[in-house]
């Protein structure tokens, strides 16, 4: 047993050595592959998580009329108190509302005059315990109809915007990833078939002098192996490129404020250059034996 | 140790390269196989080799039926023939005695039996001096000695060789048969496929004569023709 282990080793690097053109060849397939693999993975991770952040600064106001009865206001309070469904709420009574007011339209002296706090109406600014838009709206419509409500405001035709944008991104960045894999196993499939097909002799004098398919197989499969994970390997760094290149381009976006939740956790990083290393190891290891087994039907 | 019973061999349905072909070859015997091109010589060679399987007979190779014996098995079967060919199949960026040694590795043998055999048959070729040379760095007789060589090394009980000294001139090709006729009497059976005539007629060993997939003669201490 320890002979053929040497012989297994000994094999596959001399054959890695021997044939180092193709070597090379495979395992920047593999590394470019899985590089654009990885790097859709991240970006559709920090769409979802970007989408997720953005939803959870997502408030409604419900707005009370001025001349709002005070058993009214309780029962209101009462609801937000209760509910689950609210994550929590602020309160802005009259006088915090006259002074928005006086802020939002400072630059317009005579609108700030036409109206004294005892007009204003006092507010609710309500986080649900749910973002989503389909939520949030009937959350609306329920308060919308408790007495002594003027009206309630809610950015669900934003949500529900930005909701569809980030499924459709992550949607088409899922479809490129998987595509890509596809794409990278015929690509390495490719390299290891020319790999194996130049040694299509050596393969047949083995097969002549008896050694048994396994035997063949092993140091191809090896050898395959070695190409996946070196290429994976040379594929990580390219991962944290895009994490700290790309996704940081993005979160300093001042223009769209979804943009700057674009960012995923170390973790996830990590996590995914070891996927990566698993995938690239299974194809290699994978397509080697697909490869040599096409030569072995004699 | 080989025997053919009724078969016949054709490829895509339509070439017949061996037809209702029974012959059986003792423990020991060398047998040349004549014949021009195209007669079915290497199909004979291929089928007892289980390289291919007959279209209809038996073959009975070492008391195996090959044409039944599983397709797992078939590396062990081929542990014991070796096989020489026209163009030796050495392997280019492996030296002789890794050529000799690769035989026995890709069948799992220990080292220390590699160590030991490899030596040995180069010597017994007379390449004991060359076993560090690889193949493009000898002559044609030299590569067809270490192909021998690496057919012999496991001691096979049958050795097949398809036009063994085609390639090769008159002096060389008598150096080759030596060879073979020394291995043939240390008990290994001999196949071998040729058409040179010059060298059937020397040995008058026994000869199985193909015509179109025909066995058409087969006489002991035989003649070309």
């Amino acid at each position: 047993m320890v002979f053929r282990v040497w012989y297994f080793l000994r094999e596959t690097l001399v054959s890695l050595w021997r044939n180092l053109s193709l070597t090379l060849a495979a395992i920047l397939t593999v590394a470019i592959s899985l590089s654009l693999v990885g790097s859709s993975l991240l970006i559709r991770e920090g769409a979802e998580r970007a989408t997720a952040q953005f939803q959870e600064g997502v408030e409604f106001i419900v707005f009370m009329n001025a001349d709002v009865l005070s058993e009214q206001d309780a029962a209101i309070r009462d609801v937000l108190g209760t509910s689950p469904a609210i994550a929590e709420y602020t309160y802005i009574d009259k006088a915090a509302a006259y002074q928005e007011f006086r802020e939002l339209f400072s630059d317009k002296p005579e609108l700030v005059e036409s109206v004294t706090p005892d007009i204003m109406p006092p507010s609710y600014r309500i986080v649900p315990a749910n973002p989503d838009a389909d939520n949030v709206a009937e959350l609306a419509r329920q308060f919308g109809e408790q007495p002594g409500v003027k009206e309630v405001a809610t950015a669900t035709e934003a949500i529900r915007q930005i909701e569809d944008f980030s499924t459709r991104v992550s949607q088409a960045l899922l479809f490129a990833a998987v595509v890509l894999v596809a794409v990278s196993a015929v690509l390495i499939l490719n390299t290891v078939f020319t790999a194996i097909g130049a040694r299509r002799e050596e393969i047949e004098v083995m097969k002549l002098v008896g050694a048994t398919n396994w035997f063949i197989r092993i140091p191809f499969m090896l050898e395959g192996t070695i190409h996946g994970l070196f290429g994976a390997a040379m594929a990580i760094p390219a991962l944290f490129v895009v994490d700290n290149r790309v996704l940081a381009y993005f979160q300093e976006s001042e223009a769209v404020p979804l943009f700057r939740g674009f960012a995923v956790p170390d973790g996830y990083v990590w996590n995914t250059s070891i996927w990566m290393l698993v995938i690239g190891a299974a194809i290699g290891m994978v397509g080697s034996a697909i490869a040599v087994t096409r030569y072995l039907d004699v | 140790m080989i025997r053919l019973e009724g078969v016949t061999k054709t490829y895509k349905g339509e070439v017949v390269a061996l037809r209702d072909a029974t012959a059986e070859i003792q423990r020991g015997e060398f047998v040349f196989l004549v014949g021009p091109s195209g007669s079915g010589k290497s199909t004979f060679l291929r089928l007892v080799n289980r390289e291919e399987l007959a279209t209809a007979g038996t073959i009975m190779v070492a008391g195996k039926d090959v044409g039944t014996l599983s397709s797992w098995k078939v590396p062990y079967l081929r542990r014991s023939i070796g096989y020489v060919f026209q163009d030796y199949k050495l392997l280019p960026k492996k030296t002789v005695a890794e050529n000799v040694a690769f035989a026995l590795e890709v069948i799992g043998r220990p080292r220390p039996v590699i160590r030991r055999k490899v030596p040995a048959i180069l010597d017994l070729v007379g390449l004991g001096r060359k076993s560090e040379r690889f193949p493009e760095e000898l002559s044609g007789g030299e590569q067809q000695r270490v192909s021998i060589a690496r057919a012999f090394v496991n001691q096979p009980l049958i050795l097949l060789a398809d036009e063994p000294t085609g390639n090769l001139d008159q002096a060389t090709s008598v150096g080759i048969m030596r060879l073979l006729d020394r291995i043939n009497r240390s008990g290994t059976t001999v196949l071998m496929a040729t058409h040179d005539r010059g060298i059937v007629d020397t040995m008058r060993r026994r000869v199985i004569e193909l015509d179109r997939g025909v066995v058409v003669r087969d006489e002991s201490r035989g003649v070309y023709e």
